[in-house]
């Protein structure tokens, strides 16, 4: 930790034109080191998805520009941009967004067949705790089960980079705790820099680094020095 | 590493197999017939053509009135002229020698006689003796001592010698002349004063005999049997089945002919009084169909045959033989045109030579004007226009069907789609694997379709030929147009129509994937609807909902209705014009003549008070080709009958003057789009020569392509004599006329003929296409129907959840389609029928003549009907498909 990995620059960005025009993202500024769990915190609306779309290369911003290890997300061709997310984002979405005609080895071996230096799928299901179910189609496990499964295509391109946007949003207590346990568990063993969008407060708990978000504009931006495991979470 | 999506393939198939089941049967139907229609075509014309090199067809052949001597043959052979002209003189001067030989000899005895008498007279007078019986004593013995040595003395004399040289210059001269006033019109006619190059050509013996036939041996005639030997070098017989006659009681006969009136191998025949056992089935590579002379308009495969037998059996059978030859040229011509030069220039050396070997012609026929060879050759070449029409339409449908599927898929699979993109997928890799269904599908079918097509459908393409002409046993040869037309163009169309769809879809940036947000533009606020039942605005939502859907499944309705209505109104239209035919001949008689002279020189008229001369040209009006490989599909030139009419005929009413200008039929008009004021350029079939003419007015004729001229014009304009025609019009039958000068008559019953033999070759193929296109149908809106239910399947199951039962949700989803299908099946079936005018047009334009299309009220009822019954049993299947989504669809899919 300690090398700048990514950063944030005046970034804003609106939706709309004239009276609906709304502004989502209005002037935002930070940066994150490498190897840092960083959650981005903050109500529903306040731009957090926007602004994970936006370092995702998904999206694009009005205004200020998006660093990742000093090269400017706004000078890439969509190409390069493509290559960018290929080699260095690992991206979970609430919703796991899994291919139903795939098992879930195959899954995640969706995931590794981007990387240039994927990790071991046998490993990485065996760290997801899915080795029972690596041959089961995803319409045959649980939520969580299927986050798990699309944790492991985000983990196992290992990433510079994994993007988590409200992964346990559709979760229940339990295995939210469970699931953040392995990002958490990522994090440690393969030294990925973790963004993760949520709105629970009681997740700011498990990070490096809190970063508060409302009406698009950055309103905290703390070093957690007290950061307790996510099994120890309670909301 | 693989990617691991390539696994998805497999399966995709094989949960979504119904569909693709469906889609991969669509494919090998379509595939299967046209290309097996294609072999079985190709196939065909490659066993018609090979024959004619392996079975050594003719050039052409003519008949003597008596068996040709070798000098004959060797001068025909040569292709030289014979000097008619010096042959005439000197078989003149011939005669004329014999004659002044006589009347000199006559002459000379007769002045010799005299010159005695006189000089015994005159001595007697001298002597005085005057008793007359003396003197005539003394003359009888003066004739007896000196009338040799006088008549000699008077041979020798200088006088005698020059009365004698000048008697027989005179006569050689007179001859001369005499050959010369008859020869102008000799040579005239035959154009025997051109210069032509000779033809060379080899001549084959190739003796007939016509026989009756009788197949059950109960005593009487049931067809005419044109017999040949069976060790002829030329003309020969490819064997569908059996052998080569052997022994003296052995026999082979057309194997249509056989069919037709139901004998086969093994069984016993009487051909001329003589018993024979049929052991072959034979196709004569010069008769495709039984034509028994080239003057008849249609052949007769029931009551003439043709055969062959051992030579002894030949000799042994009664009927006279027919001294027919048949020769090839030595060069081979290149063309049409070089043919019909060939031709002229044989018939030149053909006519010359016979009349110097006192022989005469009882029949001469190029081979290129042969109909029994060239009738079902130009009749399959011209085919396969029906065929290429269908294929278009049908990868139009398939096509659109596969954008519609992957346009769906990609709708069901955005947020996969975002997500893959969003971690890194590139956009070729996505079109990539999108792509890979449709291709694989489409190879799948079409190599199934391949494969039927060269066996089984290429078997009953084949089948069809074999129902009407006497062809020779075909094997399947490659055929490059198949392969294009069904293959190479389907899957380069269904490549790029998939690729623009897929490379369009995939635009979109990952986020609006992820959003689900595909729509192009975006209505902002809802409908309003007026204050309905709750029921029935729910319905009209789920109408504007699935709009996209709803105009896809009305494209597919149109398409279905522009089949139906092109299986029921192709027979329709043949049955149309077939009855209409009689009442469209413009004369209930048409006679056409060999020539407008007879054997002896005379104008062929008739006492046939409604005969009126006509004159007539076939010209060719050319054609724009519009297949890929020349000459298949695209029919050839349009041939045009060009007739010259009397002024104020009984007939055609040609109002205005026709020195600048032809009238043409309606049907001309209609078929090419030609106005009044255009101009119209028609050629020769057979000669360089081109016609330009201004079009001044139509003629009400729809059935033929024609085009008419005053006589007097068209004599003027095509060189021919004043007292030139070809023919006569008439309302009744001509009695009058020597039949052997009659070429052909054409009445209205020749007209129903011909539609009646294409009914009886069209009508099983269009059978087949008839029932093809009702399950092509069926299965097109089984899959637009089921796609509407798959996009809803997460928004029926929400209903269910909600407590809506499966009765009413039916009457939600299944009910707006339902009537959606109803009115565009009305609409639609308005739209197929003028679709398919303008088609069956273009389809006209590939064959030769016109009638327009045609369809029947109860076919197009019908036409109709059997969509909504089709659509009918869909709808059974997708209640069932309503009733058997489950509840946690929409649970579990919330994307």
């Amino acid at each position: 930790m300690g090398k700048e990995c990514l950063e944030i620059s005046n970034l804003k960005k609106s939706f709309g034109t004239g009276e609906a025009r709304q502004d989502v993202l209005r002037g935002m500024n930070f940066t994150v080191q490498k190897g840092e769990f960083c959650v981005l915190l903050g109500p529903s609306g306040s731009g957090k998805s926007t602004l994970l779309n936006i370092i995702g290369g998904i999206d694009t911003p009005d205004e200020g520009y998006v660093s990742i290890n000093g090269d400017k997300l706004e000078e890439m061709s969509e190409k390069e941009l493509t290559l960018y997310r290929r080699r260095h984002l690992g991206y979970v979405f609430q919703m796991y967004n899994l291919i139903p005609n795939l098992n879930v080895k195959e899954n995640i071996e969706v995931g590794a067949y981007l990387s240039d230096n994927p990790l071991d799928v046998e490993e990485v299901l065996t760290t997801l705790g899915l080795q029972d179910h690596k041959y089961k189609y995803p319409n045959q496990l649980s939520g969580g089960q299927q986050q798990r499964v699309s944790i492991g295509r985000a983990v196992v391109k290992n990433p510079d980079i994994l993007m988590c946007d409200e992964p346990t949003g559709a979760l229940d207590y339990k295995t939210s705790k469970e699931i953040l346990a392995l990002i958490e568990d990522c994090n440690k063993k393969y030294g990925s820099t973790v963004i993760m969008v949520t709105h629970n407060e009681a997740i700011k708990n498990m990070a490096d680094h809190v970063i508060k978000l409302r009406d698009g504009v950055v309103r905290h931006n703390d070093v957690n020095e007290s950061k307790i495991p996510a099994i120890d979470l309670e909301w | 590493m693989r990617n691991p999506l390539i696994k998805r393939i497999p399966r995709e198939l094989r949960s979504d197999w119904h569909k693709y089941i469906v889609i991969i049967l669509f494919m090998v139907i379509m595939i299967g017939v046209i290309s097996g229609m294609y072999v079985g075509h190709d196939s065909m014309l490659a066993a018609v053509y090979g024959g004619r090199e392996e079975l050594n067809i003719e050039d052409g052949s003519f008949e003597l009135s008596k068996k040709a001597s070798d000098e004959l043959l060797d001068g025909i052979a040569s292709g030289e002229k014979a000097d008619v002209r010096a042959y005439y003189i000197d078989k003149g001067n011939k005669e004329a020698d014999e004659e002044v030989a006589k009347a000199i000899e006559e002459e000379l005895n007769k002045q010799v006689t005299e010159g005695i008498e006189e000089a015994v007279r005159a001595q007697c007078a001298a002597y005085g003796i005057t008793d007359e019986t003396l003197i005539q004593q003394q003359i009888d013995k003066a004739m007896t001592d000196s009338f040799d040595s006088a008549l000699l003395e008077a041979k020798e004399s200088d006088e005698y010698q020059k009365a004698v040289e000048d008697a027989y210059t005179e006569a050689h001269d007179e001859v001369i002349k005499k050959v010369d006033e008859k020869w102008d019109d000799i040579a005239d006619r035959y154009n025997l004063n051109d210069e032509v190059a000779p033809v060379p050509v080899t001549i084959y013996e190739h003796f007939y005999r016509e026989e009756s036939e009788d197949n059950n041996n109960d005593g009487t005639e049931d067809a005419v049997v044109r017999i040949y030997k069976s060790d002829s070098e030329i003309d020969k017989a490819s064997f569908n089945e059996g052998r080569a006659p052997e022994k003296d009681n052995e026999i082979a006969i057309d194997r249509m002919h056989a069919d037709n009136v139901g004998v086969k191998l093994g069984d016993t025949i009487t051909v001329g009084g003589k018993e024979f056992e049929i052991v072959g089935l034979i196709s004569y590579v010069n008769y495709l169909t039984l034509h028994s002379s080239n003057t008849d308009q249609m052949f007769d495969a029931f009551g003439f045959d043709v055969a062959m037998v051992t030579p002894d059996a030949f000799d042994n059978l009664t009927a006279r033989v027919h001294y027919s030859y048949a020769y090839k040229y030595i060069n081979v011509p290149e063309n049409k045109v070089e043919k019909a030069d060939y031709s002229d220039s044989f018939l030149k050396s053909l006519i010359t030579q016979t009349l110097v070997h006192d022989s005469e012609i009882e029949d001469y026929l190029p081979e290129y004007l042969r109909q029994a060879s060239n009738f079902a050759v130009s009749d399959i070449e011209g085919d396969s226009a029906a065929t290429s029409i269908l294929c278009y339409i049908l990868i139009g449908v398939i096509a659109f069907i596969f954008a519609i599927i992957i346009s769906n898929t990609i709708d069901k699979e955005a947020s996969v789609i975002g997500t893959l993109r969003a971690s890194g997928y590139s956009r070729s890799e996505l079109v990539f694997h999108y792509m890979s269904m449709p291709v694989i599908v489409t190879i799948l079918g079409a190599v199934i379709g391949n494969v039927l097509g060269y066996t089984a459908f290429k078997n009953l393409a084949v089948y069809l030929y074999f129902n009407s002409y006497s062809l020779p046993t075909c094997h399947a040869v490659w055929s490059s147009t198949a392969l294009v037309k069904t293959t190479i163009i389907p899957l380069l169309l269904m490549f790029f129509i998939n690729l623009f769809v897929i490379v369009k879809k995939l635009q979109l940036s990952p986020l609006r994937f992820l959003r689900h947000d595909l729509a192009k533009t975006k209505r902002t606020k809802a409908r309003r609807l007026p204050a309905w039942s709750f029921l029935r605005r729910f319905r009209l939502r789920i109408l504007f909902q699935n709009m996209p859907n709803y105009v896809v499944l009305i494209f597919g309705v149109v398409f279905i209705q522009l089949m139906l209505c092109f299986a029921f109104g192709l027979p329709d239209s043949l049955n149309h014009y077939a009855k209409e035919a009689p009442n469209m001949i413009f004369a209930d008689y048409q006679y056409m003549l060999m020539d407008y002279m007879d054997e002896d020189g005379n104008i062929i008229e008739t006492s046939e008070e409604t005969a009126e001369k006509f004159s007539l040209e076939d010209l060719l009006y050319p054609k724009a080709k519009s297949s890929i490989r020349e000459g298949m599909g695209s029919g050839g030139d349009e041939s045009v009958s060009v007739y010259g009419i009397v002024a104020d005929s009984s007939y055609i009413t040609l109002e205005k003057d026709t020195k600048d200008g032809v009238y043409i039929s309606s049907a001309f008009s209609k078929k090419f789009g030609i106005k009044e004021g255009d101009e119209v350029t028609l050629n020769a079939e057979y000669e360089n020569k081109s016609y330009t003419f201004n079009v001044i007015g139509i003629v009400q004729y729809d059935g033929g392509i024609a085009a008419f001229m005053n006589i007097g014009d068209f004599n003027s304009t095509f060189g021919h004599k004043d007292k030139e025609f070809s023919g006569y019009f008439s309302r009744n039958e001509i009695t009058d006329i020597d039949e052997q000068d009659i070429g052909a008559v054409i009445t209205a019953e020749d007209i129903t003929k011909v539609t009646n033999q294409l009914m009886h070759s069209m009508g099983k193929f269009m059978d087949v296409f008839k029932y093809a296109l009702i399950v092509l149908s069926a299965s097109l809106i089984y899959l637009l129907a089921k796609i509407i239910i798959e996009k809803n399947e997460s928004s029926i199951s929400m209903a269910k959840i909600l407590g809506f039962r499966n009765g009413e949700i039916g009457g939600l989803y299944i009910l707006p389609t339902a009537i959606v299908v109803v009115i565009f099946s009305l609409i639609s079936f308005v739209i197929g029928y003028m679709l398919m005018i303008w088609i069956f047009h273009a389809f006209m334009l590939q064959m030769d003549g016109y009638f327009a299309f045609y369809m029947t009220k109860a076919s197009m009822i019908l036409s109709i009907v059997y969509l909504l019954i089709g659509y009918a049993a869909v709808s059974l299947v997708d209640f069932r498909r309503i009733k058997r989504i489950p509840l946690d669809v929409a649970l579990k899919n919330i994307e």
